[in-house]
């Protein structure tokens, strides 16, 4: 298990980059299934970070902690920002014309089909965002855990 | 690598270099140049991203931005784009609204 506390600010998100690129990379993801959850965390940080803490006018910390079993890689970041359920949010159609969208919304969208698991919980006063990536028995070789 | 975009416009063509990972940190720094392009009154908008190793949502919503900002006949074309950016701009039906080069072809971008 890896953790790590980070600012809730948007100059943030190079360092939680690296964060997740790093555990992706201990897990053995392969190029793609890594950027993928790269693009997921970093979509989810930056809808926290602008609006669960700048629009609410709050100050905190994104607490991201990773864990990699035989099967699964799972990234949580949790946060004490404003309450906000991703798996609720409106889902933008992207048939539309991009200049006729609605702003907004894209970001989830691109967040949940980028892992093969997405859940919210709210847990007291607290969000948790979660992040599942199945390990593929090629990822498993490749770190030395098979 | 540290995000830059930078904006060169010549006879009616608007070309934004683009290099490093476009975040919602630095979307505005595209968005300025965007806005600057739209200004001029171009006929087309392309995008040098063979530099761009990642696109958020941020980064497509400067697009959005740029279509809605220029003439409706102003064409955009991505030149370039890495395959995690393409596949971003898959995902999100992006790739409709825009024309997709490998590499930059005069013949076709310039030939107003």
């Amino acid at each position: 298990m890896k953790s790590c506390d980070f600012p809730a600010t948007l100059d943030s998100l190079g360092a939680i980059a690296e964060f997740v690129m790093g555990i992706a990379g201990s897990a053995g993801l392969e190029k793609r299934a890594s950027h993928h959850l790269r693009l997921a965390v970093d979509e989810i940080a930056t809808n926290i970070i602008v609006h669960g803490y700048d629009e609410a006018g709050l100050q905190g910390t994104l607490e991201l902690r990773a864990d990699i079993d035989d099967r699964t890689l799972t990234i949580t970041i949790e946060d004490d920002g404003a309450a906000f359920d991703p798996t609720q949010a409106p889902v933008p159609d992207i048939d539309l014309p991009p200049e006729q969208r609605p702003i907004g919304g894209l970001g989830v969208y691109l967040a949940m089909r980028s892992v093969d698991e997405f859940l919210y919980k709210r847990v007291g006063d607290r969000n948790r965002t979660i992040f599942k990536v199945h390990l593929s028995s090629a990822s498993l070789e490749e770190s030395g855990r098979a | 690598m540290a995000f830059s975009a930078n904006l060169m416009v010549d006879a009616g063509i608007a070309k934004i270099t683009l290099a490093g990972e476009l975040d919602a940190s630095v979307a505005p720094v595209f968005q300025r140049e965007v806005e600057k392009a739209a200004a001029q009154k171009v006929n087309r908008l392309v995008l040098l991203m063979s530099e761009l190793e990642y696109i958020a949502s941020a980064g497509l919503r400067t697009l959005i931005f740029a279509r809605q900002k220029m003439e409706p006949g102003v064409d955009i074309y991505v030149v370039g784009a890495q395959p995690q950016v393409m596949d971003t701009m898959q995902m999100t039906g992006f790739d409709r609204s825009i024309i997709a080069l490998d590499t930059y072809d005069a013949d076709t971008i310039e030939n107003i």
